[in-house]
């Protein structure tokens, strides 16, 4: 064994790893618990890489066989249904978790110098999440998924100047046909996961290299708040926070496996109740509500530039809020609890 | 055995008793005739596959994986937490410390 480590050492040298594992610290204060949201997202995305391969094994995306294959993945494939189930249900953990590391970082002022490019390399993170919810909703190719593609793919079209071209780059087309289901998985499968991977690196190579931030409420009492040692005090812990969210997806998974619509038909008319996934809802209504001229302009464009502005404004947030960090912000949080509770609100009516 | 004991002892027997009671079960459905997948998943057009029309031996079989997992996870977790304290303790007794600043060669075992 030790001639196999030193062996493997000599070739890879972890010993460097190990010891800046060993040196790391992690502070605990009331709200360390924000810590343990990063380790959940990458058991997720883990998750996800691990059960997105064994469905892409059975998984065929054409017109003819998509959602057959999917059909059949579930009745036919031993424990295929649970494979997609528990593939689904991480994508919802998976964001949901996502958010929460943002509301949590954004309401401790963790996005200020010298971390603004690891927010920034995060809000990629989360929006590279949310178009792998996009693109992975139309895969099982059923009537909902059809309907919902065509009200999303078809947003952008309100865009002057690129809009049309952004709608027919999406689509591969004019509508929503094979080849918008061909470019949806390959997108999928392979652009998003570079794109999250490269994302990912950068991201996690900057949080090692600024350290995790302490909460400006802690930094204040003007006591070093007191540290933990990353391995194995808080390795252990996380490892304990993973089994347990491992032990609720599994359960959700079997309890409340998702099923699958019939085949969609590119002629039938759009089915009711249409609803993208629930990370969406809040903009699906916002979008529902809003009148279709607003000052002389067309609604829909105006409802799209504001939400472009909200993303853009989420993204550029540690320039805005470029105050140093002992600053409190209230404006900030205040923006972000507004935020959260319309989110949360408009989610909540476009279920009723 | 003070009320934890009782407690974890309970937990344990019920899991284990659990386990046994669907492992009985899943012997049965073994034993009586499957209906074909697909017929059983067979839907009109129009209506959603659902998920819930697989074989009755695949479903046992889930519910017995998943009190194992539960059973598992529980173990995994004490053991974590009996490790997490002699970390701690090491860490509060400044031993981690010590062991880093102790050069190579100069053990009590030298």
């Amino acid at each position: 064994m030790n001639v196999l480590r030193a062996w493997m050492e000599e070739r890879l040298g972890l010993r460097a790893v190990t010891l800046f594992l060993e040196k790391k610290e992690v502070p605990r204060h009331k709200h360390t618990f924000l810590y343990y949201t990063g380790s959940s997202i990458l058991l997720f995305l883990g998750i996800q890489i691990v059960t997105g391969v064994l469905l892409a094994f059975y998984y065929q995306p054409t017109l003819a066989e998509a959602n057959a294959s999917v059909v059949r993945i579930m009745t036919e494939m031993p424990l295929g249904w649970l494979v997609r189930s528990v593939h689904s249900w991480s994508a919802t953990f998976m964001i949901a978790i996502v958010l929460v590391h943002l509301l949590g970082i954004a309401f401790t002022k963790a996005y200020r110098k010298p971390r603004e490019a690891t927010w920034v390399t995060g809000v990629l993170l989360l929006g590279a999440s949310l178009a792998f919810g996009f693109t992975g909703y139309l895969l099982p190719w059923d009537e909902l998924s059809l309907a919902a593609t065509k009200v999303g793919t078809n947003l952008p079209k309100a865009l002057p100047v690129v809009g049309a071209w952004l709608t027919q780059v999406m689509r591969a087309g004019e509508d929503v046909t094979g080849d918008t289901l061909s470019r949806f998985f390959i997108f999928h499968v392979s652009v998003l996961p570079l794109a999250i991977m490269a994302c990912l690196g950068i991201h996690l190579f900057l949080v090692q290299r600024h350290g995790m931030s302490i909460p400006l409420e802690e930094e204040r009492k003007g006591v070093k708040a007191p540290a933990l040692p990353f391995w194995p005090n808080f390795a252990f812990r996380e490892a304990g926070v993973w089994l347990v969210l491992l032990g609720l997806l599994i359960t959700i998974a079997v309890v409340a496996s998702p099923g699958i619509g019939p085949q969609a038909d590119l002629m039938a008319p759009a089915p009711e109740g249409i609803k993208p996934e629930w990370y969406f809802l809040f903009m699906f209504q916002t979008l529902k509500l809003f009148p279709a001229r607003v000052l002389g302009l067309n609604g829909e464009l105006v409802a799209v530039l504001i939400m472009m502005a909200g993303m853009a404004a989420l993204l550029l947030l540690p320039f805005i809020d470029n105050r140093p960090f002992e600053r409190k912000g209230k404006v900030i949080t205040v923006l972000a609890w507004a935020g959260l509770a319309y989110a949360v609100g408009m989610s909540i009516w476009s279920l009723l | 055995m003070n009320g934890r004991m009782w407690v974890m002892a309970a937990a344990g027997i019920f899991l284990l008793g659990s386990l046994v009671a669907s492992g009985v079960l899943a012997a049965r459905v073994q034993e009586a005739p499957q209906a074909s997948v697909k017929s059983a998943t067979a839907t009109a057009p129009g209506q959603e596959t659902p998920v819930a029309l697989r074989p009755a031996r695949e479903r046992m079989a889930v519910h017995v994986l998943l009190g194992w997992v539960w059973l598992s996870i529980a173990v995994l977790l004490g053991l974590l937490r009996l490790r997490v304290r002699e970390a701690d303790r090491i860490f509060r007794m400044g031993l981690n410390r010590a062991a880093e600043k102790t050069p190579k060669g100069q053990g009590t075992d030298g």
